[in-house]
């Protein structure tokens, strides 16, 4: 810090150095560190497309690829749903059990209480909401941790849908225009993968250019210094719960949709493979932070390989550790990461700060 | 004044320490000598390169090629010093936050440092632990039995545990310098004397102590020897000995005091800005109160007075039992942050790191964050609108650093205390309040913050000012209203003398 600069005019601030004009071994690096996941995933595609024989057929087949692609609306829309709450620094567990929830409900405005259509879907929507705004108004009002708040409600939802279901799947009377819709394609797409773009650029959005997105980073920095900015923070969380748990009435009725069914038992399997891809997601792109194309890569590359390894005839209960492990690997390498990052930033401010 | 540096025997010297970093001279040819049981104080703002000689020291860092270290009887070079080195030479380092650990004992804590004793079976042999502690406590003077539980200390004596964790390995205080690296950054005022007083006696005994810091007050009244450094140079090496503070911002800034300061504005008006009546919640027990237009208003009071109280109540951060508040003529009610914000009051907190900086995100974002509303235009996020009021607030508050895009963490503390208040003056605030807005701040930059204060007050923003050191406060301020007992018991103008707002903020005169 020079001494003169108290009354001197401003020093000319020192451009931040492209990376691309570094050396070649940099750029490297660099590409190789922001685009770890996409350059991961793309390895993993060829590695199946050449596996040869039965695997690769299967695998290259366009049944294969648009299943992968509806099959992932459910965890993706659930994903992207649960980074609001993720951002905001809060946890929230129960989001597969919501999912399953409004799936149950869903199937049963239709087939127990003859509900038309638009209701139905409003139901599956409001019931997540509602669920979800429960666990952030616990949370907020009673200053508990939302992970021990939303490990309660996922086990009463759990409670709840079996003494409902009585364990049965809801088959009979979900209306035909939904099945169709998870059945058909759109410019050869499934419409269930539509509806994945369509929530990820919602949530992009709201997450990087709006204000309510804006407030849910600064809240998931130091909520304190929220608060004396202005930001609800109490108001927000409870909303960015309550958005969560509507994506996740929104992945129940996916579900509904794509699998035909109500299956009360396969909704929780989905909180895992959710936080699993959010923070795999972290680890590309914007390295260290939650971030949308970086979880929508996240969600392929976990599916790619689940599909991959099963093709290759490997037993189901890998794939379970497969995502168990990649969970704990993301949350490692995204800390690691962002502390990288930090340290590097830091030693060229050092520099510029301390100038000859 | 300069002191001749060929004293007979030295604890430490350090001949000719030079650091680069790409390019830059961070260090330059740094040449120290503390002698056997001085305080020796290492004094400079940030980037002045006192950090970077104490990595250098500790053998964290390597240093350019050529200087050398001596400790006592032991020379090396710059090249073959390692922390391992370091340690066997005798030095100790105290860092600013010590790990120390609240929920452990003292006598765990301390055993953490150097080893358990171990019994039959590789048990912990606990009574000889404690025994081997008690002596350490007793030795050191601290007021704790070994099963205390750190976190029941006071916070001078948590720091004294750290101190003697890493002096407890050595029973010769004679040779070996202890490295004290801002040890007083993280403690309250009332602490600080506690923990200074220690050191004195650490050093009476022989202690040798190298105190890193930029606090000019405690330097002078603990260190015998004060280094100064400006810039990676050294500018000299003094007694503290009648030494004055003026002297020492001189030393360390390269220009007298008065061209520190900034100059009052005299034109400030009779018009009150803010005025606040009985005022009653928590330490305050009736504040009336009345800030002019365009004025800075100190307020001076004693840790515990209810002065960061008062300003957290007027910003409706915490809740107020009673009183009524107006706002150029209207009657505003505290309600919350959000409410203060919308009529216009602008709050920086005390603590920068809990409660005003948003780490992790850009500087960008800190800087916008309070406004992000005026940001979102027809449901459009203004980008580029955002990144031009971040470069101008960035060149207008001379805040350093490479790209708005790095995480505000990575900025020195100066740089950060800057975004937090260009974030609130970018508002054009009608009142800001302001809390200890220079702690951890280096002269320099304190200096450039009170000139922007200075500049928004011509601009139509009234400044209610918190700090705790008198000086500062005299300097800084048009009036100063002394805050005792949770009332305002006297308002001091112009010419304002730090040594009568001290003895105001201590005596009972005046009270009614």
């Amino acid at each position: 810090m020079t001494s003169d600069s108290v009354a001197g005019p401003a020093p000319a601030l020192a451009r931040p150095a492209s990376v691309w004009r570094q050396s070649p071994g940099r750029v490297v690096g660099h590409v190789a560190r922001t685009y770890s996941l996409p350059i991961l995933l793309i390895i993993s595609v060829l590695i199946y497309g050449l596996w040869g024989g039965g695997v690769s057929a299967a695998f290259n087949s366009a049944a294969s690829w648009r299943n992968i692609a509806s099959g992932q609306a459910v965890t993706g829309v659930l994903t992207l749903g649960i980074l609001l709450t993720l951002t905001s620094g809060n946890f929230d567990l129960s989001i597969g059990n919501i999912c399953g929830l409004s799936a149950v409900m869903t199937g049963a405005a239709y087939s127990r209480w003859h509900l038309p259509l638009v209701l139905g879907l409003l139901v599956g929507v409001a019931i997540g909401a509602a669920v979800g705004g429960i666990n952030g108004y616990l949370s907020t009002t009673l200053r508990v941790d939302p992970f021990i708040i939303t490990l309660g409600t996922a086990s009463i939802i759990l409670g709840f849908v079996d003494w409902y279901t009585k364990g049965q799947s809801i088959v009979n009377g979900i209306p035909h225009s939904l099945l169709d819709f998870g059945r058909t394609n759109f410019l050869g797409i499934p419409e269930v993968a539509w509806v994945l773009g369509i929530v990820a650029l919602l949530i992009y959005y709201v997450l990087e250019h709006t204000p309510y997105g804006r407030a849910l980073h600064a809240i998931g920095s130091n909520r304190a210094a929220a608060k004396l900015v202005g930001i609800r923070v109490e108001r927000t969380i409870t909303s960015a719960f309550a958005l969560t748990g509507a994506f996740a009435g929104v992945a129940g009725i996916l579900l509904v949709a794509y699998s035909g069914s109500a299956n009360p038992a396969i909704g929780p399997t989905f909180t895992l493979t959710a936080l699993a891809s959010a923070f795999l997601g972290a680890v590309s792109f914007k390295v260290g932070r939650l971030n949308v194309p970086g979880t929508i890569v996240a969600i392929f590359f976990l599916s790619i390989n689940i599909a991959g390894l099963t093709y290759a005839g490997v037993q189901n209960w890998i794939t379970e550790v497969f995502t168990g492990l990649t969970l704990i690997l993301a949350v490692a390498l995204a800390a690691v990461l962002s502390k990288e990052r930090k340290a590097k930033r830091s030693t060229s401010t050092e520099q510029t700060r301390n100038p000859a | 004044m300069t002191v001749l540096d060929a004293g007979p025997r030295t604890a430490l010297t350090v001949r000719g320490l030079s650091k680069t970093y790409a390019g830059n001279l961070a260090l330059d040819s740094l040449f120290l000598q503390v002698r056997p049981g001085e305080i020796h104080a290492l004094l400079g703002g940030n980037g002045s390169g006192k950090s970077t000689a104490v990595k250098i020291l500790a053998g964290v860092e390597a240093a350019d090629p050529g200087g050398e270290i001596v400790v006592g009887d032991v020379a090396a070079g710059v090249s073959e010093w390692t922390p391992v080195r370091a340690h066997a030479a005798g030095l100790r380092f105290v860092h600013q936050q010590p790990a120390v650990f609240p929920d452990l004992t003292v006598a765990e804590n301390l055993a953490l440092g150097a080893e358990f004793p171990r019994g039959v079976a590789g048990r912990i042999d606990w009574s000889s632990l404690h025994a081997r502690t008690q002596n350490l406590l007793d030795r050191y003077q601290i007021n704790a039995t070994p099963k205390t539980p750190l976190g029941l200390l006071r916070a001078a004596d948590r720091s004294r545990v750290a101190i003697v964790r890493a002096l407890q390995d050595r029973d010769d205080a004679d040779a070996g310098v202890l490295v004290l690296d801002e040890p007083t950054a993280a403690l309250p005022d009332a602490e600080v004397a506690y923990l200074l007083e220690a050191l004195r006696g650490y050093a009476a005994a022989g202690q040798t102590i190298l105190y890193i810091s930029h606090r000019l007050d405690e330097v002078l009244s603990v260190a015998d020897r004060v280094t100064v450094l400006r810039d990676g140079r050294k500018v000299d090496t003094v007694e503290t000995k009648g030494l004055t503070e003026s002297r020492l911002i001189e030393l360390i800034v390269g220009r007298p005091l008065d061209r520190v300061f900034a100059p009052p504005i005299a034109e400030v008006t009779q018009d009150a800005a803010l005025s606040v009546r009985g005022l009653v919640g928590g330490p305050l027990h009736g504040v009336d109160l009345t800030l002019r237009k365009g004025e800075v208003l100190g307020i001076a009071g004693l840790l515990g007075s209810g002065r960061s109280e008062l300003l957290r109540m007027i910003f409706g951060a915490q809740p107020l039992d009673a009183g009524a508040i107006t706002l150029e003529g209207a009657s505003y009610e505290p309600t919350s942050p959000d409410a203060a914000m919308k009529v216009g009051i602008a709050y920086v907190p005390e603590d920068r790191q809990a409660d005003a900086l948003l780490q992790g995100c850009s500087v960008r974002q800190n800087l916008s964050a309070g406004s992000s509303s005026s940001y979102f235009h027809r449901l459009l996020w203004r980008h580029k609108q955002e990144r031009a009021d971040s470069q101008q607030s960035i060149s207008d508050f001379l805040i350093r650093l490479v790209s708005d895009q790095q995480p505000i963490e990575t900025l020195s503390g100066g740089n950060q205390q800057k975004v937090v208040i260009a974030r609130w003056l970018w508002r054009k605030p009608k009142v800001l309040l302001l809390d200890e807005p220079t702690q951890g701040v280096d002269v320099a930059a304190r200096a450039e913050i009170y000139q922007l204060v200075r500049k928004a007050t011509t601009q139509g923003t009234s400044v209610i000012l918190v700090v705790s050191e008198p000086e500062e406060l005299a300097h800084a301020s048009d009036r100063v209203a002394i805050l005792r007992g949770g009332r305002i018991t006297s308002i001091v103008d112009r010419p304002i003398d730090a040594h009568r707002l001290t003895e105001l903020m201590n005596s009972s005169e005046g009270r009614p």
